[in-house]
C-alpha cells in the first residue's frame, strides 16, 4: 500500500519495518522533524544519553548482546561528531551500528552553516559505507541498504546523513523488503576472470579445509586460536566439537572470550600482551595454529617476527583482506566461521593431544602475588561471580581492570563479556551496559570500569536513572589511570606524569542520582556489598578501592615477543 | 623490494565509493605514481587505474582492502613494474 510521508516518517517506518525497537540519541536543530515525526511511532523505544557519543557506545552494546541492528541518532554538528569514537570503536570490533544524523539542509551544505559538519567525510574511514542522502525518494532504499550493510559479511557500522529539508519532504512510501544478497551480487562484474584472491587464500574452500585438516591430523603441537568471529558467527558449538573431535587446546583472544566455556579441560586462556605465561608460551611451542575469526593483532602477536616462530597459520575469516595481512598463513580459508569449522570439524580425523597437553601444564607458573592488601582484582572478581551465580553479562571499560576481568572472571555463558577490543576506547562500559541491558532484559549486567574510563561517561547515570535501565556499576579505584601508571613505571622511569586521578565520592555521586550506592574497602565487605548490588532493582554503584600501584602481569612489552613476559616491576632506581 | 603496480579497479560512479578507494591509498601513505578514472563501458560503473610504488606485500593489502570497499565490484594488479605480463592472481 503506498502512502505519502515525510522523509521523517519514512525514518520511522522503515526502522520499524527493519524490526528496530529501540534507538539511542540526542536531539537538535537538523533532526527536529524526525524527533516530531518519533512521536507518531511508540514502538520505536528512544533512549535519551547524555552525550552523543554514549549514544553509539550503546548502540554498540545493543549490537552485540542482540546480534542484530544497534541504532544511534544524532543532530549535524557536534552532536554528528560527538558519534565519531562509537562509531571507530563499533568499526574496529566488527559491530554492526547503523547511524543517523541531521544535516543542515541541502541549500546550506558547503557554505558552513550553524552546526554544519561533513560527517560523510570525517566517518569515511570508520564506516562499512555511509550516505548523505540528497533526494527523499531515495531514502527508504538507503536506511534498508544501510541495516544490510551493517550486518552482512562482517559487520560494520554504516552512516546515514539526512538533511533537514530532506526530512520535511514528502514523497511516495511503499513497505519493502530490506536489501541483501543485493550488494554481494554487485560483486559479480569482473574485469578478468578468475576473480582475485587474497595472499595465501586456497582457491576453494573444499581444498582449504581438506588442507587444514591435513595439518591437523600431522601437527604435534597444534593450537585453535577463537576471537570475535565464532561470536559474532554464533559458531561456539563447532568450534567445541572440533576441539574435542581433536584434544586441540583453545585460546580465545581478548573479544573471542566467552566464544568457549572457561573451565573446559581444552581451554587455555587469553594470549598477547597480558595473556598469562602458559598461553604464550603454548603459541610459541606450537607447531600449527588454527586461528578462526581473528586479525592476529599486534596486542595478541606481539613483535609478529618472533610471533609463534615454529607454527604453521591456518586462519579462517570471513574477511579475506585479514588472509595474511598480519602473519603469512599456510592456509587461507575466507569463509563463515561457523560454516568452515563444521566442515572442518567433519574431516578432520580425531585424535587427541595429550603430549601437548602435558608439555602445556608444565608452562603453568604460579601467578605471582601482586598485591597488597586483601582487595586483590582474583577476590573480586571471584565474589562477583558468586554474587551473579556466573549468569550476567560483564561489560568492561579499558585498562587494567579489563584484563583483570578478562582473565579472572569465569566467563560460561557464550557472548557474556562484553568490552572495546580494537580501539580500546575508555568511557565505553557505563554507555555500552545500557545497551547490552536492552538487548536483554530479563539478565543482569554489570558494567566494570576503571575510575578513569568511568569518570569519562558518568553522566549516563542520569539516562539509567531516567530510562530505567538497571545496570549495575563497578569502579575499580586505584586513583590513577592505572595502565599508563604501569608503563609509566616500566618503561618511563616511574614519572607518573599526569596520571594521578582524582575521584569524587561516589557514594554521594550515586545518590545525587536517587541510586545505592557503596565504597568497599576490605574483602570480607565485598560478598554482601555484591549480592545487594546485584540483586537491586534498579541500577547501582559499587566503589572498590583497590591498591594504587598494582599492576597486571605478565606483560609483554609493546613490540616485544611473546617469549619475553614481565611478570615482575622493575627495580626501583637506587636499588 | 618497491616495485611500480598497476591497479585497476571497477567501481560505482559515485564519489563517495570513489572517495574510500582513495582513502585506503591516503591512510597506507601508499606512494601514487599516476592515476586515471574513466568511465568503464557500463552505466553507472567506472575504472580506477593507478600506479603504486610498494613492495608486493603492500600492494596485494592494497587491493584486498579496496576490493571490501562496497560499491567497488573488481580489482585486479594488472601489472608489476614495465612488465606487459599479467601477474597470476
Amino acid at each position: 500500500m503506498t502512502e505519502t510521508l515525510t522523509g521523517a516518517q519514512i525514518l520511522c517506518r522503515t526502522l520499524l519495518e527493519a524490526g528496530v525497537d529501540v534507538i539511542f540519541g540526542y536531539p537538535g536543530g537538523a533532526i527536529m522533524p524526525f524527533y516530531h515525526a518519533l512521536g507518531d511511532h511508540a514502538r520505536l523505544r528512544h533512549i535519551l544519553v547524555r552525550h552523543e557519543q554514549a549514544a553509539a557506545h550503546a548502540a554498540d552494546g545493543y549490537a552485540r548482546a542482540s546480534g542484530r541492528v544497534g541504532v544511534c541518532v544524532a543532530t549535524s554538528g557536534p552532536g554528528a561528531t560527538n558519534l565519531v569514537t562509537g562509531l571507530a570503536t563499533a568499526h574496529m570490533d566488527s559491530s554492526p551500528v547503523v547511524a543517523i544524523t541531521g544535516q543542515v539542509p541541502r541549500a546550506m551544505i558547503g557554505r558552513d552553516a550553524f552546526q554544519e559538519t561533513d560527517i560523510v567525510g570525517i566517518t569515511l574511514p570508520i564506516t562499512k559505507r555511509n550516505y548523505l542522502v540528497q533526494d527523499v525518494a531515495e531514502l527508504a532504499g538507503v536506511v534498508r541498504e544501510a541495516l544490510a550493510v551493517a550486518q552482512e559479511g562482517r559487520p560494520g557500522p554504516v552512516l546515514i546523513d539526512v538533511p533537514k529539508d530532506v526530512q520535511n519532504q514528502k514523497t511516495a512510501y511503499t513497505p519493502g523488503p530490506m536489501a541483501g544478497g543485493s550488494l554481494r551480487a554487485k560483486k559479480t562484474q569482473s574485469l578478468r576472470e578468475p576473480p582475485v584472491t587474497g595472499p595465501g587464500v586456497t582457491p576453494s574452500l573444499e581444498d582449504g579445509v581438506r588442507e587444514a585438516a591435513r595439518l591437523i591430523a600431522a601437527a604435534e603441537r597444534p593450537l585453535l586460536m577463537v576471537g570475535h568471529g565464532v561470536i559474532i558467527g554464533n559458531a561456539y558449538t563447532e568450534v567445541r566439537a572440533l576441539a574435542e573431535k581433536t584434544g586441540i587446546p583453545v585460546i580465545t583472544t581478548l573479544l573471542g572470550i566467552s566464544a568457549f566455556p572457561d573451565g573446559h579441560p581444552l581451554f587455555l586462556g587469553m594470549p598477547g600482551m597480558h595473556g598469562e605465561v602458559r598461553v604464550n608460551r603454548a603459541i610459541q611451542h606450537a607447531d600449527l595454529i588454527v586461528g578462526i575469526g581473528l586479525r592476529f593483532d599486534d596486542r595478541v602477536t606481539g613483535n609478529t617476527a618472533g610471533f609463534a616462530p615454529r607454527a604453521r597459520i591456518v586462519h579462517i575469516d570471513l574477511d579475506r583482506a585479514e588472509i595474511g595481512k598480519n602473519v603469512p598463513v599456510a592456509v587461507g580459508i575466507v569463509g563463515d566461521a561457523r560454516d568452515v569449522t563444521r566442515r572442518l570439524a567433519a574431516q578432520v580425523q580425531p585424535r587427541t593431544c595429550e603430549r601437548w597437553l602435558d608439555e602445556i601444564r608444565e608452562f603453568t607458573r604460579p601467578r605471582a602475588v601482586a598485591f597488597r592488601g586483601d582487595l586483590a582484582p582474583e577476590t573480586i572478581l571471584a565474589s562477583l561471580y558468586q554474587a551473579t551465580e556466573g549468569r550476567c553479562t560483564i561489560v568492561t571499560d579499558v585498562g587494567q581492570h579489563q584484563m583483570w576481568v578478562a582473565k579472572l572472571y569465569p566467563y560460561r555463558e557464550p557472548n557474556s563479556h562484553i568490552t572495546s577490543g580494537g580501539l580500546g576506547t575508555m568511557g565505553f562500559a557505563v554507555p555500552a551496559a545500557m545497551g547490552v541491558h536492552l538487548a536483554r532484559p530479563a539478565e543482569t549486567v554489570w558494567a566494570i570500569s576503571g575510575d578513569g574510563g568511568f569518570q569519562m561517561n558518568m553522566a549516563e547515570i542520569a539516562t539509567m536513572v531516567q530510562e530505567r535501565l538497571p545496570v549495575k556499576m563497578a569502579i575499580f579505584n586505584n586513583g590513577y589511570l592505572g595502565m599508563v601508571r604501569q608503563w609509566q613505571q616500566f618503561f618511563h622511569s616511574k614519572r607518573y606524569s599526569c596520571t594521578p586521578i582524582w575521584s569524587p565520592d561516589y557514594v554521594k555521586l550515586a545518590e545525587a542520582y536517587g541510586i545505592p550506592g557503596w565504597r568497599v574497602k576490605e574483602a570480607a565487605e565485598l560478598a554482601d556489598v555484591l549480592a545487594q548490588a546485584n540483586d537491586h532493582a534498579g541500577p547501582a554503584l559499587v566503589e572498590l578501592v583497590i591498591e594504587q600501584e598494582a599492576n597486571v602481569y605478565p606483560m609483554i612489552p609493546p613490540g616485544g615477543s611473546l617469549s619475553e613476559p614481565i611478570e615482575t616491576a622493575p627495580a626501583a632506581a637506587g636499588d | 623490494m618497491p616495485a611500480s603496480h598497476t591497479v585497476a579497479v571497477l567501481l560505482d560512479d559515485a564519489l563517495l565509493t570513489l572517495n574510500r578507494a582513495v582513502g585506503v591509498l591516503r591512510r597506507r601513505n601508499v606512494p601514487i605514481e599516476c592515476l586515471a578514472l574513466k568511465p568503464s563501458g557500463t552505466a553507472g560503473v567506472s575504472e580506477l587505474t593507478f600506479v603504486l610504488k610498494a613492495d608486493a606485500a603492500t600492494a596485494g593489502r592494497v587491493v584486498q582492502q579496496i576490493h571490501k570497499i562496497i560499491g567497488v565490484r573488481d580489482v585486479v594488479l594488472v601489472a608489476t613494474e614495465d612488465s606487459t605480463t599479467e601477474v597470476q592472481p
